[in-house]
């Protein structure tokens, strides 16, 4: 393409004129992976987690590899196509399990990740999914929820349907299904969006349950009973052993011992066969489907070698990430096997 | 009495199809101004069109053809080789640097009325500076993703 | 006071150079408060919370205020919650006005600012419990009120809905987003449209392809002419600017002010329909409005004290509920949790010192940013005197990258601006009424949500009527204003008549 060579000429020359910050941009480097990187994101948020969490590693990876990159929050549906457009590796992926929730769920936009894309490594696990109750809730625990709904009282669960924020109600429900067969459309769901606004259904008494997170609610759950916005946890989704690596001061006032009171096995949701529901929100690269697969490896050795320094988890674990590193192979396998998991549950109920 | 009254208030929205829901809704309302629009004001409009009394908009309107033609045929030209140059070095910002320059150039061109030797030297600055200026600050100082 | 031990010079510079930087942002046509915000937020990791909140709070007070620049002298809003600044201040700079609008257009911003920064600071955590009264039915009237400006902003009140509800349908285009609690699904598009629409079309590109891009085609479309300079040099001279404009004005400015805060403490509901409110609101109870849309000084401060007040009222949702208020505050929730400080409902009385750093911050960004526009007008005001075929393609080029970088680099949301910037000189050309049109835009999808939802949840339209005391007081105020636009809209015919007999 001579066009192309023109272009490239005047461009290294006007680079050279500009600017000397600029000159490192051009320039080829080592490994496969070359030129400005793009990571975007399913979120749309830059205050959310995982632009936090994206950001965090995909600094240290830059800095790693001595490239340019860059998180962008595109959003879900636009993130998955800028992915499939381009197939050099200068556009890269990090989201988390509503990747293939959504597809489970059915909600439209989503595919079958694990067919459409190349599974990256997982970098992170946000232990903070929780369920919560107004603090002055007839109900103590999730075990007078499930009997409640098996006597066939009605419960409101507000949730944010098709995904990470409606899988711990599906097991719930699915739980109601075994100990209780039948009872479990009793179990209703109040579709609605953001934390605010499953919040105010909880103010509004448009719910009896929520679906929230650790680092959000928190603070709702130190308020004096007597004030409308107080809450309580009863449920939080993620495993026994991720929120031991929490640090020991826990979130906020709330430490990591009396968190640990919310998880299995201390509250358990039974799946059938003796074992129980839990969920991590874990986040990983994807990468399009025909990306040289150099690159893949490019970037999980550059990740062992991160995580292998150790400074990374101390970022992580500051704030209230669980530091969970999978080169890409090991990452594919465990999330196949945790999405078969769910599938079944979400086909159980339906 | 009071219980007919609920009845006809009360609805039930199904959450599969509730994407639906608002949106007929304002495609029916839509529709009837629509309808109301065009026998109060298009059709006495018309009318009077066919009288020789009012002229079509657009249509029946003098234009200069050439600049608006030539603006719209620019901008589009504009925003698809931006990303097809922008594609060529992904996320460096020149795609948005190499076209703009001349976009802005042709832009300026087709709206100076008067073709003299010091205009021509203050578009060119303005056509190489403007962009080259926005590149800088936004791409490289704010590291703001460009084409 | 152990809090000023933590103010230093560095803190008073950078809330300075944040407010400038803010004001540049948003005086460009397309870049806005929100993203001057984003783009300095990875700054904050080095600055420390203190040093960053400093620039942050600066950026959101310049960047909301700079909006005020491009929408008076270029009836191009720079940012969303500007739009109603272009109703009277590009009319105002028509008439070689620009600089006495964009005075009173700072004057209403700082006082707008402070007000709703005292707001802040005395009843915060008592506002925050009174806006969790609002549910979806109490937000749903709220949109409704705005939107019934749409009735008395139109010259025909017909034409004038019809164009609104025309906006509210284009809104409604793509998916009824999960993240507002939707099912996810698309709507009102063809299967092939959806790698673009999914989302529909997004906010701010609609809003510069509507006002900027179709003004450059209709200029195209008259040859762009220059003979327009020679009336324009008359900036500043058309009617000088005195304090005198705000005689009788107070009320308005100060109600203005507190709408602003309260539509910005209501999460969710967002920035723009804030100054669209206070417009409302000053048309309706204002003793003479009959100017108003035609450059009148009052609409200025509506709009613009109205729209500053926000930064005030969004950080009440952020700072006593965790909850951002607009888009902005969504993004400066980042900052804390970079700095590892979570925001809830005890956010204040675990952070007082933070509490008070903010506090300055955004009362000495207010004053930077009166100080830093008040004396620079003049010169902001020339920018209409460069020649047009020099300043329209910087216009648009601004657009462009203001489209694309809004929501961090989407290809189709610059495609967007032609799409409307088509639609919007095709509206103007067949006589339909883009005001409206984009009122209705801006508020259709949360109407859509706060209806649905509503219903979803009750299961009864009467809900709307009896949920409680607030939604009766919204309901009258709704009233009132419909019957307002009536009667107005019947002086106006009678008036017209009368005109065309004499």
């Amino acid at each position: 393409m001579t066009i192309n060579k023109i272009l490239l000429t005047f461009g290294s020359a006007a680079m050279a004129l500009s600017m000397t910050t600029a000159s490192s941009v051009v320039l080829a480097q080592d490994g496969p992976l070359r030129g400005n990187v793009r990571v975007v994101i399913g979120s749309t948020s830059t205050g959310g987690d995982t632009y936090q969490n994206s950001n965090i590693v995909v600094e240290k990876l830059a800095e790693h590899l001595d490239l340019n990159m860059k998180v962008d929050a595109v959003g879900a549906s636009a993130a998955f196509r800028a992915l499939d457009r381009d197939s050099r590796g200068n556009t890269l992926m990090i989201f988390h399990d509503q990747s293939y929730l959504g597809h489970l769920y059915g909600v439209q936009g989503y595919e079958d990740i694990f067919e459409k894309y190349t599974i990256g490594p997982t970098v992170a696990i946000n232990p903070g999914n929780a369920y919560l109750v107004p603090k002055d809730s007839q109900y103590q625990n999730l075990d007078e929820i499930i009997e409640a709904v098996g006597n066939g009282e009605t419960v409101r669960v507000a949730i944010q349907p098709g995904g990470v924020s409606e899988i711990g109600f599906s097991a719930l429900k699915n739980a109601i299904a075994i100990e209780h067969p039948g009872k479990e459309d009793n179990l209703v769901a109040v579709n609605t969006g953001s934390q605010s606004d499953k919040n105010q259904q909880l103010f509004d008494g448009q719910a009896d349950v929520i679906n929230g997170t650790v680092q959000a609610n928190e603070q709702y759950t130190r308020l004096p009973e007597d004030d409308q916005k107080a809450m309580r946890f009863i449920w939080l989704t993620a495993r026994e052993s991720t929120i031991e690596q929490a640090p020991e001061e826990g979130l906020g006032q709330t430490s990591r011992e009396q968190l640990l009171e919310y998880t299995e096995p201390n509250v358990t949701v039974t799946m059938g066969d003796d074992e129980n529901f839990t969920f991590d929100k874990e986040f990983f690269f994807l990468y399009n489907k025909d990306m040289d697969q150099a690159i893949v490896e490019q970037i999980d050795t550059a990740l062992a070698e991160i995580y292998e320094e150790g400074e990374i988890q101390e970022v992580q674990k500051n704030s209230f990430f669980i530091p969970n590193f999978l080169p890409s192979d090991e990452a594919r396998e465990h999330l196949e096997d945790k999405r078969s998991r769910y599938e079944e549950i979400i086909q159980n109920i339906q | 009495m009071e219980s007919g009254l609920s009845d006809l208030l009360s609805v039930s929205v199904d959450f599969q199809t509730s994407h639906l829901y608002f949106p007929t809704i304002i495609t029916w309302i839509m529709a009837g101004l629509f309808v109301a629009i065009l026998v109060t004001k298009v059709i006495p409009f018309l009318a009077a069109v066919k009288r020789g009394e009012r002229t079509l908009p657009i249509l029946g309107e003098p234009m200069d053809a050439f600049r608006f033609f030539g603006t719209l045929a620019l901008i589009a030209a504009y925003f698809y080789l931006m990303a097809v140059v922008g594609d060529m070095f992904p996320y460096t910002g020149y795609g948005f640097l190499f076209v703009s320059i001349p976009f802005v150039l042709l832009m300026s061109l087709l709206y100076a009325h008067e073709w003299t030797k010091k205009a021509l030297i203050v578009i060119c600055i303005n056509a190489i500076v403007a962009p080259s200026l926005v590149w800088y600050i936004l791409a490289k100082l704010f590291k703001i993703t460009l084409p | 006071m152990e809090f000023l031990s933590l103010l230093d010079v560095t803190f008073f510079l950078l809330t300075a150079l944040g407010a400038l930087v803010g004001i540049i942002f948003g005086a460009i046509p397309g870049m806005t408060a929100t993203m001057a915000v984003a783009v300095c937020l990875p700054l904050t990791y080095a600055l420390g919370l203190n040093h960053g909140l400093a620039l942050l709070l600066g950026l959101y007070v310049g960047g909301i205020s700079g909006g005020m620049v491009p929408a008076v002298l270029l009836n191009i809003p720079g940012t969303p919650s500007s739009i109603t600044t272009t109703f009277d201040g590009y009319p105002m700079a028509r008439k070689g006005e620009g600089e006495k609008a964009l005075k009173v257009c700072v004057i209403a911003s700082v006082v707008g600012g402070l007000i709703s920064a005292a707001v802040l600071f005395f009843f915060a955590p008592i506002l925050a419990d009174f806006s969790i009264k609002f549910s979806y039915i109490e937000k749903f009237l709220i949109i409704l009120l705005a939107l019934s400006v749409i009735a008395s902003l139109s010259s025909n009140m017909l034409v004038g809905i019809f164009s609104g509800v025309i906006g509210i349908w284009l809104s409604l285009i793509g998916d009824y987003s999960i993240s507002d609690g939707g099912n996810g699904k698309t709507r009102l598009m063809f299967d092939f449209m959806e790698p673009y629409l999914f989302e529909g079309f997004s906010l701010l590109p609609v809003l510069i392809g509507i006002f900027g891009i179709s003004t450059v085609l209709l200029e195209a479309e008259k040859g762009v002419k220059s003979d327009l300079n020679d009336e324009r040099v008359k900036i500043g001279k058309g009617g000088g600017f005195s304090f005198g404009i705000f005689h009788g004005r107070f009320t308005n400015m100060i109600r203005s002010s507190f709408i602003g805060t309260f539509v910005g403490m209501l999460p969710g509901v967002g920035g723009s329909a804030a100054s669209v409110l206070a417009y409302t609101q000053e048309k309706n109870l204002a003793r003479d409005s009959s100017e108003m849309g035609k450059g009148a000084p009052q609409g200025l401060i509506a709009s613009e004290s109205a729209n500053n007040a926000l930064t005030g009222g969004a950080l009440i949702p952020l700072l006593s509920l965790g909850i951002p208020g607009d888009s902005t505050t969504a993004v400066l929730i980042g900052a804390f949790t970079l700095q590892g400080i979570q925001v809830g409902p005890l956010f204040i009385p675990e952070n007082v010192d933070t509490w008070y750093i903010m506090m300055t911050a955004l009362i000495f960004a207010n004053f930077v940013m009166f100080f830093l526009m008040f004396f620079a007008i003049k010169h902001i005001a020339k920018v209409v005197m460069v020649p047009k075929h020099i300043l329209y393609p910087i216009i648009v080029m601004m657009c462009v990258v203001g489209a694309y970088a809004i929501n961090y680099g989407i290809m189709f949301d610059v495609w967007t601006l032609l799409i409307f910037g088509v639609l919007g000189y095709l509206v103007q050309k067949v006589g339909l009424e883009v005001a409206p049109l984009i009122i209705g835009f801006i508020l259709g999808s949360q109407a859509e949500v706060y209806f649905v939802k509503s219903l979803e949840s009750y299961g009864t339209f009467s809900i709307f009527f009896t949920k409680s005391p607030i939604a009766v007081v919204l309901w009258l105020l709704i009233l009132a204003s419909v019957v307002f636009s009536i009667l107005m809209s019947l002086k106006n015919r009678a008036k017209q008549r009368q005109a065309d007999i004499s």
